[in-house]
């Protein structure tokens, strides 16, 4: 360092320690009396609870939210739901940033030149009328395009379009299963998306359906993956052109060329028929496409013993299910995909058990892209008069060569309404904000038969409103008498649905499930063989091809806002920020790419750049963008179903010779042989201890951790929750690239068997013997009485010390005081202190839980009891992988799982004597 | 030449002395007028807990109402002053301040005599409930015209409590 440098550095160094000595106590000393009492229940400082449902992608699940101080800070799953059972994904977990994200929509907007300019709710009332009026007089359609509702909003919809003289298009989504619920139609007269029951099936084979990420309640598939798990005899078989989650968590990926889906089912159908349970009749299995097994395997890519040994698995089976959905159904063939698997559970015995047709997915409004391309029709030709888009984006979604956003010009005045600025909304003449679902109240049907309730936990936080207001506001100002506001007439709606001890439950709970009578479930044999005898198999795509895969952390893109599922990693590649495109390992060898490298991905007109990320386990000639990942829909519709293209061929790609960083957050793709997941074999090393030290002891309670690694999906829930649950700061692509992620929870996805992946959640292991603890020079990293690894922030002095010595490496650094911008810091929990710079931070097994635990238990003069402390990583895992409790009790649920001869520790040769036991998949020579 | 350099160099030695004086100066003006808490500020409206408290025994919780049912003790809300208020003693002239910030609908802002730091997680609920008497950390309220801090809520304090009493001393009871 030379002197200039050094006099540079201690101007800093000064002048920064005199500025963080200027610190005031002025503000905390305010104490601001309410002026009334809170009311009855309401303890200022105690957390409450309000039950409701999740709104961030379309399955409905139940969500509670814990109030402190009369803002939400957390949300959960609700136990008992009939949709989700307690679990949250990571999308649900992350919706809280939603209703606190500084970027909303704060007031109505009305576009004048270029610029957007804030205006009142009366003059956008008023201009939405003037417009509806001229309209009216120059003869064009007003039309409404909303994205899918149900429940009360629906009907409210209908009635207020009509009474207001608006065209009501089918809903859009860009996951609409429009083939799925074609199929249905044509096979049983019922054009729905039942309802799946995959755990009732003893052999399941799903085909592209993403059952884990986003397929119609992956919260619900997730829970039916844990109630299949452990039990023998169970096998999942699952084929796809990728690498997804759901096919890392199938007992069998089948990676198979896209397009070449029907080919395998009507060669399985072929091969079935004769065996199944309902037999099919002569001249539907006559009119089957002729596929041989040779044909069906040269078509699918797969071996003629794969295909063998499904085809008998599921013969033998007591209840078969084959299933197919997502992208299998989203492509040129996925028609005929979907009337076969059809077919196949009608045969096999699922249709009306597994595949059940009376709580079915409640789907029933929802169009497809061709609703949207007779809307550009109409566009097109000037026919449109006022067009309001509401929860939806269509220009995101429609495919590039129609130029929606040029189209929808044809309109005379475009109302967005919509929480955040999106492709759409940008678009739009006037834009209305929408209240999130924490501050309206509603309801919504996301299965037939389950009513979830939508309920305020809190006061709008800025100048929006709700849909149903704005619907009836704008009726009550046309002229029409209507109820005083959007909860006098739910309530009224609920009075009439509902007797007042239903009512209350349903308030109290934030669901209620009605009685439904289930259709009759014929099979229309004649239609079934009309199309089989038009339908001509077409052949599969050849590579180079691009896969358009949905994403788990950002469903279609709707949940692109939320910049904590940015932090989180995506599951099989630990990609944090940015975008990326997934080729197979042989791809990149060819085309000498090596990660981060860019590629330009181009198809047709459309092309795109991305940084390489190398999947293993990825077939070669096969690259994967996910959907949100793009900036438009680089495909076409099918002209049959309307749904999106998910496999797109003719790809062209080129090296552009540049680089770009991408955040990889997984230090390498192997264990290299550490045995963190110990198979084949566990290192049983013997550690012989020698210390000085005391030997620690547990007189009351001794917390630990079990998690079971046959449960565990990598869906990274568990993270969500630990981050919103402790305040873990998000950072932000700059600190990711030099390592500083915060999350104190990781799962850690390892490719080392072969074709396959592991997941490995890691955590603080609250070793009992923990390295961390005898470096801290301070005393800040210490073993309490209870089995916990504490870190005593106001103790830190920040040496890094503990985290050098961590051989888990889970404990997190603050580099700076990280910041919430206003109002996300709303959202800060109170039970922990504040963490700022330079102190280091980690797991704490959730240790305001356990004190409010045994708060509670106190209160009541009893000791606290097992499954009493549930951490937010074990409350939201939608598989119940995670199992907390006291190792003291031997009857607790932990305790016996740690004696099961499944349980291991990480790194048991170390001596650290982990808190935390995973359960390994199968015992050492099991099958 | 080489006197230059002589002169340079005590320039430069000279500087940074200067610079430190510099520094220790400004640290010591900022810690001069930095504001302490004080012990007993004054207070918005002057209320007597000698009239509440001593003369009429009302139990502190009479009016703090959460302090045996939460972690806060809760300062009370204003309707709950003027349960009484609205025909007790209403001409006084720190009782019509009190109804003017009802009028107004406008929150008091006391000013806060006992402040631990964030960092610390104390809870009212489980002292009281342990049969720990007011008192024994805000002093004899009952007795002071103007409520003031009597104890001085450090850590040394709290553990010398903790182990004559043998609650916990585990750092995770109060840090987290």
């Amino acid at each position: 360092m030379d002197r200039r440098t050094f006099l540079h550095m201690l101007g800093l160094v000064t002048g920064t320690a005199a500025l963080s000595a200027c610190s005031s106590e002025k503000e905390q000393n305010r104490l601001i009396s309410y002026l009334v009492p809170p009311e009855e229940g309401v303890i200022p400082g105690e957390a409450l609870w309000h039950p409701g449902t999740c709104t961030e992608c379309p399955a409905g699940c139940g969500m509670q939210v814990r109030l402190r101080d009369r803002w939400p800070v957390k949300a959960e799953g609700v136990p008992d739901h009939p949709v989700s059972a307690g679990g949250l994904c990571v999308r649900g977990q992350a919706s809280l940033w939603r209703l606190y994200h500084p970027q909303r929509l704060k007031g109505p907007l009305l576009r004048e030149g270029g610029e957007f300019r804030a205006i009142s709710w009366d003059e956008a009332y008023a201009r939405i009328l003037a417009a509806l009026d001229e309209a009216r007089g120059t003869g064009r359609r007003s039309i409404y395009l909303a994205g899918r509702t149900t429940g009360s909003l629906a009907a409210l919809l209908g009635e207020s379009c009509a009474a207001l003289e608006l065209e009501r298009l089918p809903e859009f989504e860009l996951f609409c299963h429009a083939a799925l619920r074609q199929a249905n139609a044509l096979l049983f007269g019922q054009g729905e998306v039942p309802h799946y029951r995959t755990d009732q099936a003893d052999a399941l084979f799903t085909l592209g359906a993403d059952l884990l990420e986003t397929f119609v309640t992956p919260v619900d598939f997730a829970r039916q993956f844990a109630n299949r798990a452990g039990r023998p005899g169970r096998r999942w078989w699952h084929a796809e052109p990728h690498f997804s989650l759901t096919g890392a968590n199938a007992d069998l990926r089948l990676p198979l060329r896209p397009g070449s889906e029907p080919h395998l089912l009507a060669w399985l159908l072929r091969r079935l028929a004769d065996g199944g349970r309902r037999s099919l009749p002569a001249a539907t299995v006559a009119a089957l496409p002729d596929v041989t097994l040779s044909a069906a395997a040269s078509a699918t890519g797969l071996s003629p013993g794969e295909l063998e040994e499904l085809a008998a698995g599921l013969s033998r089976a007591q209840e078969p299910l084959v299933l197919t959905g997502g992208g299998a159904t989203g492509g040129e063939g996925g028609l005929a995909a979907a009337m076969l698997a059809g077919l196949l559970q009608w045969t096999l015995g699922a249709t009306g058990k597994s595949v059940d047709f009376t709580r079915t997915e409640n789907y029933a409004g929802v169009g497809s892209l061709l609703d949207l391309e007779r809307l550009a029709g109409q566009l097109e030709r000037g026919e449109a008069g006022v067009l309001f888009v509401a929860r939806a984006n269509p220009v995101f979604h429609a495919p590039v060569a129609w130029n929606f956003a040029g189209r929808l010009r044809g309109a005379t005045l475009r109302v967005g309404l919509g929480d955040f600025f999106d492709e759409t909304l940008r678009e739009m003449d006037l834009v209305l904000p929408l209240s999130h679902s924490l501050e309206s109240w509603g309801d919504v049907e996301p299965r037939r038969g389950v009513r979830g309730l939508i309920r305020p936990a809190v006061l709008p936080l800025h100048d929006t409103r709700s849909e149903g207001d704005i619907l009836l506001e704008l009726r009550r100002r046309s002229g029409a008498a209507v109820p005083g506001n959007y909860q006098e007439h739910l309530f009224g709606e609920w009075r009439r649905r509902y007797d007042t001890h239903t009512l209350r439950s349903f308030v109290d709970r934030g669901f209620v499930e009605e009685p439904v009578t289930a259709p009759p479930v014929v099979l229309n044999a004649r239609g079934a063989t009309a199309f089989l005898r038009g339908l001509r198999l077409s052949p599969p795509s050849e590579p180079p091809m691009l896969v358009v895969a949905p994403s788990i952390r950002r469903f279609d893109g709707r949940s692109r806002p939320l910049q904590l599922l940015e932090d989180i990693p995506d599951p099989l590649t630990t990609v944090s920020y940015g975008a990326w495109v997934s080729i197979s390992a042989t791809d990149a060898a060819l085309l000498r790419l090596a990660e981060s490298d860019e590629l330009r991905l181009s198809i047709g007109h459309w092309s795109a750049v991305l940084p390489v990320k190398v999947q293993p386990g990825l077939p070669a000639g096969v690259c994967v963008v996910q959907r949100d990942l793009l900036e438009a829909n680089p495909g076409g519709a099918d002209p049959r179903t309307g749904e999106a293209l998910c496999h797109l061929d003719g790809l062209r790609l080129e090296k552009t010779g540049k680089r770009v960083d991408l955040p990889v957050l997984a230090g390498s793709s192997s264990q290299h042989g550490r045995g963190i997941i110990p198979d084949p074999a566990h290192r049983k090393e013997e550690y012989k201890r020698a210390s000085l030290y005391p030997e620690h002891t547990h007189p009351e309670h001794r917390w630990a951790m079990a998690i079971d690694l046959a449960l565990c999906i990598g869906c990274g829930a568990c993270a969500a929750a630990c981050y919103v649950e402790n305040n873990v700061p998000v950072t932000g692509a700059k600190d990711h690239l030099r390592g500083r992620e915060m999350s104190w929870l990781r799962i850690e996805p390892f490719y080392d068997v072969p074709g396959g992946v592991e997941f490995i959640p890691m955590l603080c292991q609250h070793c009992h013997y923990a390295p961390c603890e005898p470096v801290c020079p301070v005393y800040a990293a210490y073993h309490n009485p209870e089995g916990l690894n504490v870190q005593v922030y106001n103790r830190c002095i920040g040496t890094r010390y503990c985290s050098h010595n961590c051989p888990y490496k889970v404990r997190r650094f603050n580099w700076w005081s990280h910041r919430w911008e206003k109002p996300l810091d709303r959202m800060r929990n109170p039970d922990l202190s504040t963490r700022t710079r330079g102190m280091m931070e980690k797991c704490t097994f959730c240790i305001q839980r356990i004190r409010a635990a045994k708060d509670k238990a106190k209160d009541h003069g009893r000791p606290v009891r097992d499954g009493e402390v549930v951490t937010a990583c074990a409350q939201s895992c939608p598989t119940g992988a995670i199992i907390f409790g006291d190792l003291n009790d031997s009857s607790s649920r932990v305790a016996r799982l740690v004696r099961s001869e499944r349980a291991y520790q990480v790194f048991a040769q170390l001596g650290t004597e982990p808190s935390v036991w995973y359960l390994m998949k199968k015992v050492r020579g099991e099958g | 030449m080489r006197g230059d350099k002589w002169r340079m160099r005590l320039l430069a030695r000279l500087a940074l002395v200067g610079w430190f004086g510099l520094a220790l100066l400004v640290l010591a003006v900022l810690a001069r007028h930095r504001e302490q808490a004080p012990v007993a500020p004054v207070q918005p409206i002057d209320f007597p807990h000698t009239v509440h408290a001593d003369r009429l025994k009302l139990a502190c919780t009479f009016c703090h109402t959460f302090a045996d049912r939460s972690s806060r003790a809760g300062v009370p809300p204003l309707a709950t002053c003027m349960a009484c208020h609205r025909s007790i003693a209403v001409e006084r002239p720190e009782v019509r301040k009190l109804r003017g910030h009802v009028e107004r609908r406008e929150p008091v802002v006391w000013q806060r005599v006992h402040r631990l730091p964030d960092h610390v997680h104390f809870t009212h609920k489980r002292h009281v409930r342990a049969g720990v008497d007011c008192s024994a950390c805000h002093g004899a309220v009952a007795k002071m015209e103007r409520t003031k801090r009597v104890r001085p809520l450090t850590m040394g304090w709290c553990v010398t409590c903790h182990r004559a009493r043998g609650a916990p001393t585990d750092c995770a009871t109060c840090h987290r």
